[in-house]
């Protein structure tokens, strides 16, 4: 294991209520937790990554995955676009949101939303465990 | 939007690329050794799935509903 991949020792525990408040930040704003625990450089590029891919993934028509009974990778896949927190809520009961079954681009832009969401997942995680010491 | 699966794919492998080797590594150049690792990885590695699955028929298009 070298340097880079090792925890770092230093990190101090920011408490349980910043944990969860820097998992709930990063999750409603995607790269918000990070900024919220002042890491201002991943912080705005973490929202940048997820920011072209949700972009890419509109103008490319993918499809916005909602619950359909019976259908459990609908289930799957609603829970890995929801990933995205707001981007997701907005384009789901705001905008009203669903794609292009016909477009050309309709499998590559759900892929780019699927992914705007599991990379904003992982970042949820990213921040709780920053804010618990467990991470730099 | 112009759609080419070469341009998408280099895309998407920069996008996620870039966003592990920011995840996974804090000092610069290890974040710059392991975005190379990744992109080329997809990048490469599509292309060598594309050229094995050269010889095998593509078939009728599916079905739109």
């Amino acid at each position: 294991m070298t340097e880079s991949e090792a925890p770092a020792a230093s990190t101090p525990n920011l408490g349980k209520g910043t944990a969860i408040a820097a998992a709930v930040i990063a999750w409603l704003v995607p790269g918000g937790g990070h900024l919220y625990l002042k890491r201002w450089e991943r912080g705005l590029a973490f929202f940048a990554l997820v920011a072209v891919s949700a972009f890419l993934g509109l103008k490319l028509e993918g499809h916005l995955y909602r619950p359909v009974p019976g259908e459990p990778l609908a289930t799957l896949g609603t829970i890995g676009q929801a990933g995205a927190g707001t981007v997701y809520g907005v384009l789901r009961y705001f905008v009203h949101y669903e794609g292009n079954l016909r477009g050309a681009g309709f499998e590559y832009g759900t892929a780019f939303l699927l992914t705007a969401g599991l990379m904003n997942l992982l970042l949820v995680f990213d921040a709780w465990d920053i804010a618990s010491g467990k991470k730099d | 939007m112009r759609i080419s699966h070469f341009f998408l794919m280099v895309v998407f492998a920069l996008i996620v690329s870039v966003f592990f080797s920011l995840l996974w590594r804090r000092e610069r150049p290890a974040q710059v050794r392991l975005f190379f690792q990744l992109f080329l990885g997809m990048v490469l590695g599509g292309l060598a799935i594309a050229w094995l699955m050269y010889p095998f028929p593509q078939g009728p298009p599916a079905p739109i509903p």
